[in-house]
């Protein structure tokens, strides 16, 4: 499968210790820092800067792997679905990103807003759907208002150093944009 | 532009896939099985990185606690010294060993009050990730005796139980997290009801079952018993209001947790004997 065979060892592991890194922040640094009583979604935000950086194959894997890191450390919630969510965006973004400017600074900050908001909706329409018990309308806009405004705010400065590790270890024959 | 369109469609299938089956297999089995090695290891893996950065920050946490009647306190703290020889005082600024010294008077009082079962004191080293789940990992697990479904307390009152556990650490899923619930009752009245969580913003509801019509705002309420997993009589919080809902035979109150959720710091893990410390799977 050619998702895998762009994957070596060294790219897969660096890219899963971003993610370990990324959760690990979040739910600590992050968590202690909060504004609002609401957490910025790193997480979220890695998995669609390498989704815009390195292509949909990359993003589905990352994503995939990422919503299901996330997904065993909630208590709980419904296991699968930040996987779901996750996969689905990073497939979209790694899509996305042929479509638009690739050197303007905008665009993945860009990028990082909608993908949040998709998330954080997606994800709460997913589960009442499936009949978990859930905080009210209001509760639910404004978490997701604030997460997609963090992790805007978040992107200038994570994705620089995002975009190194990428960078590092991309093969040769893969185009960046 | 190098691309191979199609390609990139079968992976995602097979992610898509693979995210359902994860949550299909979650919708009916509950918490048994693989789900729960999964978040055992995920668990166990990313502690040591969140307990390196906790070490960071804590220093820097500590430093709201307020100043106030300093020397009342020093005489309090040398009779605890004595009473609690193994907690060393590594700093030596006047407000982090006040806020200490009140918490060990709270835990002590705490230790007291459960005289008869086996007690396990953890700290909080980080919360969940998430933003619609109210949870938080304490340092201890298996290894300290501790099980899923462990009622875990502060002194204010309950904080909420033990969710996954691994050998060195703990899931602790809190009272105000929409899937929680324990049965409780309103201080001195006969009748109990079911009190759930609904998210971090709002308080907690409970349904009464039962004519009730005593409840005021401020009664406190507290756990039955009657549920397999919190003995009876620890602090909930109080009502805040008993008259959302009424009926013939229930009653809808709200209650508004003793334990303040965001400053969650030292917690204390009852250690049940027997059945109910046993989890979905029917292991120990």
């Amino acid at each position: 499968m050619s998702g895998f065979s762009e994957l070596g060892i060294g790219r897969a592991a660096a890219f899963a210790g971003m993610l370990l890194l990324a959760v690990a922040i979040q739910s600590t640094l992050l968590a202690q820092a909060t504004v609002l009583g609401v957490i910025p979604q790193l997480v979220l935000v890695l998995v669609v800067s390498l989704a815009f950086l390195d292509g949909e194959r990359v993003g589905t894997v990352v994503g995939f792997f990422g919503g299901l890191l996330v997904d065993t450390l909630l208590p709980g919630a419904i296991m699968g679905l930040t996987a779901l969510i996750f996969t689905l965006i990073g497939y979209g973004v790694g899509l996305l990103r042929y479509m638009t400017p690739p050197d303007s600074v905008w665009t993945p900050v860009l990028t990082v807003a909608g993908a949040s908001a998709v998330a954080e909706l997606g994800y709460a329409s997913l589960a009442i759907i499936m009949g978990q018990r859930w905080v009210s309308l209001e509760e639910t806009v404004k978490i997701a208002g604030l997460v997609v405004l963090y992790n805007t705010l978040l992107t200038p400065f994570v994705f620089p150093l995002i975009r190194r590790v990428a960078d590092r270890f991309r093969p040769e024959r893969v185009v960046r944009l | 532009m190098y691309r191979k369109p199609g390609r990139g469609r079968v992976l995602l299938l097979m992610f898509l896939a693979l995210s359902i089956i994860v949550i299909t297999i979650d919708y009916r089995a509950g918490s048994g099985g693989i789900l729960r090695t999964a978040k055992e290891w995920s668990v166990a893996v990313v502690a040591p990185i969140q307990r390196g950065f906790t070490t960071v920050v804590r220093p820097v946490g500590n430093f709201f606690a307020s100043i106030g009647e300093l020397s009342d306190l020093r005489d309090e703290n040398k009779r605890l010294e004595d009473e609690n020889e193994q907690l060393s005082a590594e700093n030596t600024q006047a407000d982090e060993v006040l806020e200490e010294n009140e918490r060990l008077a709270d835990l002590l009082e705490l230790e007291k009050a459960w005289p008869a079962m086996d007690k396990v004191h953890a700290q909080v080293y980080a919360k969940d990730a998430g933003n619609y789940g109210e949870g938080v990992y304490i340092d201890k697990g298996r290894e300290d005796g501790i099980r899923p479904n462990m009622p875990v307390l502060a002194p204010e009152g309950l904080v909420g139980k033990t969710l996954s556990v691994t050998a060195h650490e703990s899931l602790v899923v809190l009272l105000v997290d929409t899937n929680f619930g324990a049965n409780a009752r309103v201080k001195d009245e006969r009748d109990t009801g079911l009190v759930r969580g609904r998210g971090s913003a709002d308080p907690l509801t409970m349904i009464l079952i039962g004519k009730n019509s005593d409840v005021e705002v401020g009664d406190e309420v507290t756990t039955s018993g009657l549920d397999e997993i919190f003995p009876p009589a620890i602090s909930i919080g109080e009502v805040v209001r008993a008259d959302v809902q009424g009926g013939q035979s229930s009653k809808t109150i709200e209650v508004e947790p003793f334990v303040d959720i965001a400053k969650l710091d030292k917690v204390m893990v009852l250690i049940r004997e027997g059945r109910v410390g046993v989890d979905a799977t029917g292991e120990d």
